[in-house]
């Protein structure tokens, strides 16, 4: 191993190092500005959590696990998996290789940050030790798997399916640029250490490529233009990443560990929202997640379109896209980032200022009750009177006494106020609420309706007041055999409703109650995948016959399992599919339960 | 070309009808009835198929017919009497249909396949399922009935909904399904105002001392004496219009329904308790005619009503040859414009079958 260029220098570093200079001090001013834009007890929460050991630990894992080897990625398609896990893994692989070797052979050297980068062209004889061509191999091998994932993201881009995507996103101008200069750094890099390596060695790549190439090049001329190249595609690829798409490689890495603290969006620009935007890395999985994604003038319009009008500030789109929206959280779920595309929607829609503010001065409803269980049907369930009949009925089955909050007109419990980003308008709803439900003595109060259920859970300080969801509730009396009833040979699908599942994180106790009634199939996509019904109330401008297609979507994934019923846990889901559902009936979950009941009865 | 058309359309003198030409008529309601009738008349071998087990469509199983009243069963009477010489198929459907020449062969339900020169549809409407309101509470609340059960007692007498409380007020809402982009059907169900004021009259013969309340979103009242019954209705009979839409009907806990309104001409809500409410269920199109349009080739407009060729020239033509429309296969009609329809489609099938 000796050094082969006095002065560890040559001028073709200069583009490598100009970009690099660059994007690390873009990056450290944009971390500083991002941390200095959050609220005070946000910044003061977030420094902590980076000195509290347990969230430390959390944080290098989750950076290891998610921005390294992309574990997200692998349980949505192996091969979409494998392609970026190859080439951010290899990337930080040959880095941190190139290191070793420097500290290892010339430990002199280690303070020139290009060194280890272009470690090949500086050096000669590199493999004559076992040392030494142990790492050429390591580093030739690393190579070879980052050359297998460029080729991969080739592929991909003429055959997005192989990847599990149906749809993958349309690139700007600067994210070609960005993508063609990535594809370019590596099949360079070969080349440059494959025309090198007769003199700083190498190993299974590089040597027989040079065999190879000194078959038919005699002159050693073109040793210089590829290490040019090199670094020359280095050097513009980090240019232009604070401008692409490639900008989600830094930011997630702080994205990471703010989330860990527990920061949320509380602004729709600064702070944590600009970094949820910048953390999208444009990959485009939320298109095929979106249920608007069924119609092709929607397209534009789910959450990597927003994260990009948001970097580039068109605010016609953005208002459009933040409007559009049915919030129904599947871009959330599907992201590899967990970029939270209705958070910042929601947070774009408080921004508009309205006329007149709603006053509810004069509203005053009584609860007259003394029950320990509280039922607030909510408007959903006054529109399907079924669902409040058939919950009314098992409860009384149960011998549960209860008192209804709302039996003749209610407040609303603020989520759609909520979800049109009117927060102030829902605090004062909420508040109303609150003092009815602590004024009436209950201990429980029972929700049918999940866009209800979430916001009394999250948004209200209910203390000593358990809030649940019927199905949830009614799984209980059932485990505590205070409901009773026969298994059957009726064949169900479980539909997730949006705030439901995803919203409040219940899927297994409607899926029991379900299995305990008759046979529980499944939709295709289910779970946290579940398609919304498209009555959602999130969106603010998608108007009815918009919505259809959406709606028949949804439907036909649920009526494909050809079960007997389609059944939900939500009113609005049941009204929607209602009205498209010609030959399944759709029901909620309270409804099977009653008609269980009341065979069980018949049947005793 | 002019001297040929000339020969082959508008041929001087009367032209000998070829007797063994058939038309195939689907739908035995009054819009099939009378073509068929007509078709007799002009000397064509017709076939009348339909679905049900009946003759005569929704009118057989309505009361009285607007706006004087007649009986709805006198009419059918009327068709039937008129069809003496035609084969009427009953619980018959089509199960495939091939164009064969110039004619169809068709395979009926019962096993034979027939040939036909012509076919007429006039297969009909759907009645809105009510239910699918849910907010309404059709089908949860014992209170709640449609426009069509309610004729049925008229007719029959025997709907415990009815006959089991004591009918103090009721409530009729209009637009129910129609005129809904929500329930999928944005178009206007034409005929359920003027039912709507006609059952209301009816409903103050039976239960005088019954306060009887309409919610509308719109009165269209354009055929011949319709504004006389509404004007008679609110007049003579003290009934009384609220122009908004019915929001969510609610159960009390003396067994009658709370219905809550909108009253847009004074501005404010109303929330009136009521011991019946009938919901004017809207004319839709058939959800079964697809595949049979699909069969003939005929399209289907956007509103799921069948596609004319024209909507103002050629309403009872088709896009394909041979196959006519009449009724309200093609949109909400009343029962004169139906009938009207059926004699217009007639004569256009004899024009037709005497060009080929």
């Amino acid at each position: 191993m000796t050094e082969r260029i006095p002065g560890a220098f040559h001028p073709f570093v200069i583009p490598f190092l100009a970009g690099m200079l660059f994007v690390l001090g873009y990056c450290l001013v944009g971390m500083v500005r991002v941390t200095l834009e959050l609220p005070r007890e946000d910044r003061r929460r977030f420094l902590l959590s980076l000195i509290t050991p347990r969230t430390l630990w959390k944080n290098i894992k989750d950076i290891f696990l998610n921005c390294l080897i992309h574990v997200n990625l692998w349980k949505r398609n192996k091969n979409l998996g494998f392609m970026h896990s190859s080439i951010a893994f290899g990337w930080f692989m040959i880095i941190l290789l190139g290191h070793i070797e420097v500290a290892l052979f010339l430990p002199h050297r280690i303070r020139f940050f290009y060194y280890p980068i272009f470690f090949n062209f500086f050096v000669a004889e590199a493999d004559a030790t076992i040392k030494g061509s142990v790492m050429m191999f390591l580093m030739d091998f690393f190579l070879l798997i980052i050359l297998i994932g460029i080729a991969m993201a080739m592929v991909k881009r003429i055959r997005s399916r192989w990847f599990g995507m149906r749809r993958t996103t349309r690139l700007s101008l600067l994210d070609s640029i960005g993508l063609y200069s990535l594809w370019a750094i590596f099949p360079l890099r070969l080349l440059a250490e494959s025309f090198t390596a007769h003199i700083s060695g190498g190993s299974f790549l590089t040597i027989p490529m040079n065999w190879l190439f000194h078959q038919f090049l005699t002159t050693e001329y073109h040793i210089l233009p590829t290490w040019w190249a090199y670094s020359i595609a280095l050097g513009v690829f980090m240019c232009v990443l604070p401008f692409t798409r490639y900008m989600h490689i830094p930011a997630e890495m702080l994205l990471i560990p703010m989330r860990n603290a527990g920061i949320r969006v509380r602004h729709p620009r600064k702070g944590f929202a600009k970094l949820e935007y910048y953390s999208c890395p444009g990959c485009g999985v939320c298109i095929d997640a979106c249920p608007m994604s069924v119609k092709k003038e929607n397209l534009k319009d789910c959450t990597v379109y927003l994260n990009r009008q948001l970097r580039r500030g068109n605010e016609r789109r953005i208002a459009e896209i933040s409007d559009k929206c049915l919030l129904c959280g599947k871009c959330t779920a599907v992201c590899q980032v967990g970029v939270e595309g209705p958070e910042l929607r929601v947070a774009q829609r408080e921004r508009r200022r309205y006329a007149i503010d709603p006053d509810y001065s004069t509203v005053r409803p009584e609860v007259k009750g003394g029950s320990k269980v509280l039922y607030f049907a909510g408007c959903m369930t006054h529109l399907t009177p079924s669902v409040k009949s058939a919950l009314s009925s098992v409860l009384e089955t149960a011998g549960v006494e209860f008192s209804t909050m709302d039996p003749d007109g209610g407040i609303c419990c603020g989520r759609p106020l909520m979800m049109a980003g009117r927060k102030e308008a829902a605090d004062a709803l909420i508040e109303k609420n609150r003092e009815l439900i602590l004024g009436s003595g209950c201990d429980t109060l029972l929700l049918s309706c999940p866009i209800c259920y979430r916001v009394f859970r999250d948004s209200y300080d209910l203390p000593g007041i358990r809030v649940v969801h019927h199905s949830v509730y009614m799984d209980e009396l059932l485990r505590e055999g205070r409901l009773k009833i026969n298994r059957g040979y009726e064949c169900y699908v479980y539909h997730d409703p949006c705030e439901l599942g995803r919203g409040c994180g219940i899927y297994d106790q409607p899926r029991h109650l379900l299995a305990s009634a008759g046979e529980l199939v499944e939709a295709k996509k289910n779970r946290a995948e579940s398609i919304c019904c498209g009555g959602s109330l999130g969106s603010l401008s998608l108007s009815f016959e918009k919505r259809r297609d959406i709606t028949l979507a949804s439907l036909r994934n649920l009526t494909d399992t050809e079960a007997d019923a389609v059944v939900t846990a939500c009113p609005l889901c049941k009204s929607t599919y209602g009205r498209y559902s010609d030959d399944t009936p759709v029901m909620d979950i309270a409804e099977v339960m009653q008609h269980k009941i009341l065979l069980y009865e018949n049947h005793e | 070309m002019a001297k040929k058309l000339r020969k082959k359309y508008i041929s001087s003198g009367p032209m000998p009808v070829p007797k063994w030409e058939n038309v195939l008529v689907v739908g035995a309601g009054i819009a099939g009835l009378e073509a068929a009738s007509q078709l007799l008349s002009l000397g064509y071998k017709v076939t009348l198929i339909d679905k049900a087990s009946y003759a005569g469509g929704h009118v057989a199983s309505w009361h009285k017919l607007f706006p004087d009243r007649t009986d709805a069963s006198s009419v059918i009477t009327g068709l039937l009497s008129s069809i003496a010489g035609a084969t009427l198929l009953l619980s018959t459907e089509i199960l495939s249909v091939h164009r064969l020449g110039e004619g169809f062969a068709v395979v009926l339900s019962g096993g034979e396949t027939l040939y036909f020169k012509a076919i007429l549809l006039a297969t009909g409407f759907s009645l809105f399922p009510a239910e699918k309101k849910e907010e309404y509470g059709y089908g949860v609340y014992n209170q709640v009935i449609t426009n069509s059960d309610l004729e049925q007692w008229f007719n029959e007498g025997n709907d415990p909904r009815i006959n089991d409380r004591k009918i103090s007020s009721v409530g009729f809402v209009h637009c129910v399904g129609s005129r809904d982009i929500k329930a999928g059907n944005p178009q206007c169900s034409k005929v359920c105002c003027i039912t709507a004021v006609k059952q209301a009259i009816e409903i103050k013969q039976h239960f005088p001392d019954a306060e009887v309340w309409c919610f509308y979103m719109d009165l269209r009242l354009f055929g011949k004496k319709y504004e006389d019954f509404y004007i008679s209705a609110q007049k003579d009979y003290g009934i009384h219009f609220i122009r908004g839409r019915v929001s969510e009907v609610s159960e009390a806990i003396d067994g009658e329904v709370i219905v809550k309104a909108e009253d847009t001409l004074n501005g404010r809500p109303v929330k009136i308790k009521l011991s019946l409410l009938v919901l004017m269920a809207g004319i839709i199109s058939r959800n079964d005619i697809q595949p049979l349009a699909e069969d003939l080739s005929v399209m289907m407009d956007s509103d799921g009503f069948l596609l004319s060729r024209d909507n103002i020239t050629g309403i009872t033509r088709s896009q394909r040859p041979g196959i006519f429309y009449a009724g309200t296969c093609t949109g909400p009609k009343t029962i004169p414009e139906s009938l009207a329809e059926a004699r217009s489609a007639a004569i256009d099938i004899h024009n037709y079958l005497r060009g080929l």
